[in-house]
């Protein structure tokens, strides 16, 4: 076998901090990278369902016209009263596209009211059935078979409530109120499990075995992006409630990352309530770092002088990801002539979350680290780090999303390695931006999971970014 | 020089604490000087401050400028100035005054802070609204220099044998300028650079409520290089600014207003059009409705009909003033508005979380309250916004409901934060109430079906349609802005056209025929 693929280092190798020697990082990573590899089973012999999908979602990647015709057509559904309207939505839609598009019998089919009915009927079924990959249940009782179900496979869940925008209070007391229960139900289904020592415990105590992640935009309808201060306030008022019957549920409170419009708002609220007297022993709870934002490093930093001067008994859990708004921000600083907040380069992305992981590993014990993606590099890097600094393998999270990261997740966990699978939990309404986002993630043509589906070789996808 | 391909002014990205810093800073620094002087300028001539005075809408005893009223005689004076600059300033190449109108543009881009802070206090308008309008004067000014570049050159037209046709475009001569306190250095900035880099003389009557603005824009084109006597500033009230628009040499007048003063100056303009027949650009009124369909995706809808319908208060010739939801979701979209207005936050236009800043001044605050009144008589009020401050000229915003269809809240333009909600049988019923009113500036739909959006798009006459967003905020280049019907006369501020309101055309034709020979 030959030496890693275009970005491995040549002759003269660089020392990484800690005195890790590059090549040796990229020897580990190539040694777990293929082990997980070789682990992973081909996902159409366990889930032939799901190799339909992917190849639709192949299609759709391949295609940018007919990917947004399709994603538009997703959005609709729920809003669609009828069989019939949503048949007449996808001829409407269908009529954008070039006619070439092998699309004319379904529009043919269209004319008619009962024809409409049948098309519209069909499109619902594919959407419930898309959105059931990547969305636990309804409800989180619903879903509570299936947590019970991955625990006991060894894999932890963080739970996450799907709504629809948040532009009252009413509504945001009513999400609170959803996280509170559900914040109830898990704390009392997890009594029921049974233990998991590596799910349970890392060298710096106990893990709580209820997580639950909330969204800032969904508890205050205040925020906004020039005047942090008011969001902070208000969803202070709701949060704060929260943290405490985390505290009291001993369950973990992971506060989730936003578009940046909302990231002052959530750290500020998120570090200012975690200071607080009344929340000092507890809960655990957590923050998230996107790594596609060119001043992650910045917030890192920030986050980081804030654990060292605050000191938490329970230390704060930072949940790095890539970041899942990469369009929405493009598009929205080059409206306004700003600088892109993000990075616009796969490679860099791809490096800073490299670097902000060794960072943030070696910040360890002030935060807790997990580390969320399904680009089997970055999960490699991750756990190669670890090891080569000297790390325990349970001082190590990897989270996946529900959907995406399944068998990633289960042959983690067969590896002993801790995983997590954020999972939603909403109806379908609430979850079609979530979905959207899912989806566009997932067939966009930077999308890791893509390029390993499309047979990329591991050489190339294990190489330094 | 050659002007690179025009690309809009970033505004400040506020999300950033430095940039709310340099913005605060820089109003600390203003209020330190207010209040301001505004004399009427006049060739080389600096008229008196001392006549009238602007005040902050929020803080109405604190006086923002000091402003001299230009009477008749000083009207008088200012246009024969600049009826005797003018050639000399249309005789320049285009580019010449290309290059002034971008420096102009880079002054402005330099105080940016300061005027930003500026329209804080003069017109109430909060900060990012504010920053906004300062980079649209700086893109008007970008804009229509190269398009004057442009349409220099004339227009091809077919040639034949023996003969030479060109087509050039002249300046029409001296253009008044009269212009609105609601985007206080946009709109005039948009009017006059119109005219400047065409070749007009311009004399500039800014609104009496934000003079100080007014002066900046001139004190920042003077500067560039226009020549004093090519522009002149004329504070005063409406009738300095009836005097400039009945002044017998006046070619051209802009207009930006409401849609009585603009139908007056239509009318005066041509019994006024003694040696030469006045054109008149008139951007006026709207009663702009948005349709919310049966499909639309509430979640997006309900945040963008809150900034269309409140944001500077309703005091956007854009704003939505009746919103036309579709019956089988008008309950849903009257509930989350409900509770949605009550998030407002109603405050000064300094505080950054400010959502609705107060009205213009008193009387526009019973206007509205008047209108308030009649709703709650003739119908009945479905959500309000929290309760305004007793200082400074605000209104709570409201939405009203189940009105007469003879009511005048739904065919008059309010200029304030009430909007009305209806619903609607179809989408089609809506279109049609829409397309029976008299105004035609902007209209919104909110609508998923690619379909529907084309049958919207082609049914109603609206200058400016926008789907699935807010229906203010036009960006130059992007949105050419302007209406139909009695909103205006179709002129599209912003967009290729403009120009050529501000010219004649004139064609040379050229017998090339000598001995029989075609010598082209």
């Amino acid at each position: 076998m030959t030496k890693t693929g275009a970005g491995s280092p040549s002759a003269a190798s660089a020392q990484l901090d800690g005195g890790i020697d590059e090549r040796a990082l990229q020897a580990e990573i190539d040694r777990i990278g293929r082990e997980i590899s070789s682990a992973e089973q081909p996902s159409a012999v366990r889930h032939p369902a799901r190799a339909i999908d992917r190849r639709a979602m192949a299609l759709a990647s391949r295609d940018d016209e007919l990917r947004i015709a399709l994603f538009r057509l997703i959005d609709v559904t729920p809003a669609c009263r009828t069989a019939e309207d949503l048949g007449r939505h996808l001829a409407s839609f269908a009529g954008e596209l070039e006619p070439s598009r092998g699309l004319a019998a379904a529009l043919r089919l269209a004319d008619t009211r009962a024809g409409r009915t049948v098309l519209g009927g069909a499109v619902a079924a594919a959407v419930r059935h898309t959105a059931h990959r990547f969305i636990a249940g309804e409800t989180p009782h619903a879903a509570a078979g299936e947590l019970g179900e991955r625990w006991r496979e060894g894999i932890a869940a963080s739970v996450d409530l799907l709504g629809e925008a948040t532009v009252s209070s009413d509504e945001a007391d009513a999400y609170a109120a959803r996280c509170a229960g559900t914040l109830d139900e898990l704390a009392h289904l997890a009594r029921a499990w049974p233990a998991q020592a590596l799910l349970e415990r890392d060298s710096l105590g106990a893990l709580p075995r209820a997580n639950l992640s909330v969204k800032v935009s969904s508890l205050t309808a205040m925020l906004r992006a020039q005047a942090p201060e008011r969001g902070v306030a208000d969803a202070a008022t709701r949060l704060r409630p929260l943290l405490a019957r985390a505290r009291d549920l001993g369950a973990h409170l992971h506060i989730d990352m936003e578009s940046l419009d909302a990231l002052e708002t959530t750290v500020e609220l998120a570090l200012e309530l975690l200071e607080e007297p009344a929340l000092a022993d507890g809960p655990s709870a957590g923050l998230v770092v996107q790594a596609y934002l060119r001043d992650s490093p910045v917030l890192v930093e920030r986050i980081l002088t804030w654990a060292v001067r605050t000191r938490r008994r329970q230390p704060l859990t930072v949940r790095l990801v890539k970041g899942a708004y990469w369009d929405h921000e493009v598009a929205e600083a080059v409206q306004h002539g700003w600088r892109v907040p993000v990075f616009t380069d796969k490679a860099a992305c791809d490096r800073n979350f490299e670097v902000l992981t060794r960072r943030l590993l070696d910040a360890r014990p002030l935060v807790r680290v997990a580390i969320a993606s399904h680009n089997l590099r970055s999960v490699a890097h991750a756990i190669a780090w670890n090891r080569l600094r000297g790390g325990r393998d349970d001082d190590l999270e990897l989270q996946v999303l529900r959907g995406l990261g399944d068998e990633l997740a289960t042959t983690l966990a067969r590896r002993g390695t801790r995983v997590r699978v954020y999972a939603p939990v909403g109806d379908l309404v609430a979850g079609m931006a979530y979905l959207v986002r899912r989806l566009l993630e997932n067939t966009s043509n930077e999308s890791f999971l893509l390029a390993q589906e499309q047979g990329v070789p591991l050489d190339r996808l294990l190489a330094a970014p | 020089m050659t002007l690179g391909p025009f690309v809009n002014e970033p505004t400040l990205e506020l999300r950033s604490a430095a940039n709310r810093h340099a913005l605060r800073d820089a109003l600390v620094a203003l209020d330190a000087r207010l209040p301001l002087g505004v004399p009427a300028l006049i060739g080389n001539d600096r008229g008196s401050a001392e006549g009238f005075q602007s005040c902050d809408p929020g803080t109405p005893d604190r006086q923002v400028a000091h402003a001299g009223v230009a009477a008749a005689t000083a009207v008088n004076a200012a246009v024969e100035v600049a009826v005797a600059a003018a050639p000399t300033w249309a005789g320049l190449p285009a580019a010449e005054r290309a290059r002034i109108l971008v420096r102009a543009a880079a002054i402005l881009r330099e105080r940016r802070l300061e005027l930003a802070a500026l329209e804080v206090r003069e017109c109430a308008k909060p900060w990012p609204e504010a920053d906004a309008d300062v980079c649209e004067a700086i893109d008007f000014l970008e804009y229509y220099a190269r398009g004057a570049i442009e349409l220099e050159a004339g227009r091809p037209l077919l040639q034949a044998p023996g003969e030479r046709n060109t087509l050039r475009y002249a300046a029409r001569g001296v253009a008044a300028v009269i212009s609105p306190w609601n985007f206080p250095l946009a709109i005039p900035a948009g009017m006059a650079a119109a005219a400047l880099a065409t070749g007009n003389a311009v004399v500039l009557k800014p609104a009496e409520q934000s003079p100080a603005c007014g002066l900046a824009l001139v004190e920042a084109l003077r500067a560039a290089g226009v020549p004093n006597a090519a522009l002149a500033l004329l504070p005063g009230d409406g009738q300095t600014g009836e005097a400039l628009a009945r002044h017998p040499a006046i070619d051209t007048i802009a207009f930006t207003g409401s849609s009585a003063v603009g139908r007056e100056i239509m009318r005066t303009a041509l019994e006024t059009s003694t040696s030469r027949l006045k054109r008149v650009i008139a951007e006026m009124g709207g009663k702009n409705c948005v349709v919310v369909d049966a499909d639309a995706d509430l979640d997006e809808a309900v945040p963008a009909l809150l900034y269309s319908a409140f944001g500077y208060a309703g005091q956007k010739c854009s704003a939505c003033s009746r919103i036309l939801a579709h019956e089988a979701i008008a309950g849903e979209l009257e509930r989350r508005l409900r509770g949605a207005l009550r998030t407002l936050a109603l405050g000064q236009a300094d505080d950054f979380a400010t959502d609705v800043p107060p009205l213009i001044e008193a009387a526009a605050q019973a206007r509205v309250r008047r209108y308030a009144a009649l709703a709650e008589t003739q119908g009945r009020i479905v959500a309000r916004g929290p309760q305004a401050p007793t200082v400074g000229w605000f209104c709570e915003p409201l939405v009203a409901a189940d009105l007469p269809l003879d009511s005048p809240i739904l065919d008059e333009e309010i200029f304030g934060p009430l909007v009305t909600l209806e619903p609607v049988a179809s989408v089609e019923a809506a279109c049609a109430a829409i397309d029976a009113l008299p105004f035609a500036l902007t209209a919104g739909l909110f609508s998923r079906d690619p379909a529907m959006v084309a049958a919207v798009a082609a049914r109603l006459p609206a200058g400016n349609l926008y789907v699935n967003r807010q229906i203010t905020g036009a960006m130059v280049g992007r949105q050419p802005f302007g209406g139909n019907r009695l909103s205006g006369v179709g002129s599209k501020a912003g967009g290729p056209d403009y120009l050529l309101q501000f010219v004649e055309p004139r064609v040379l034709t050229e017998n090339t025929m000598r001995h029989g020979l075609p010598l082209t």
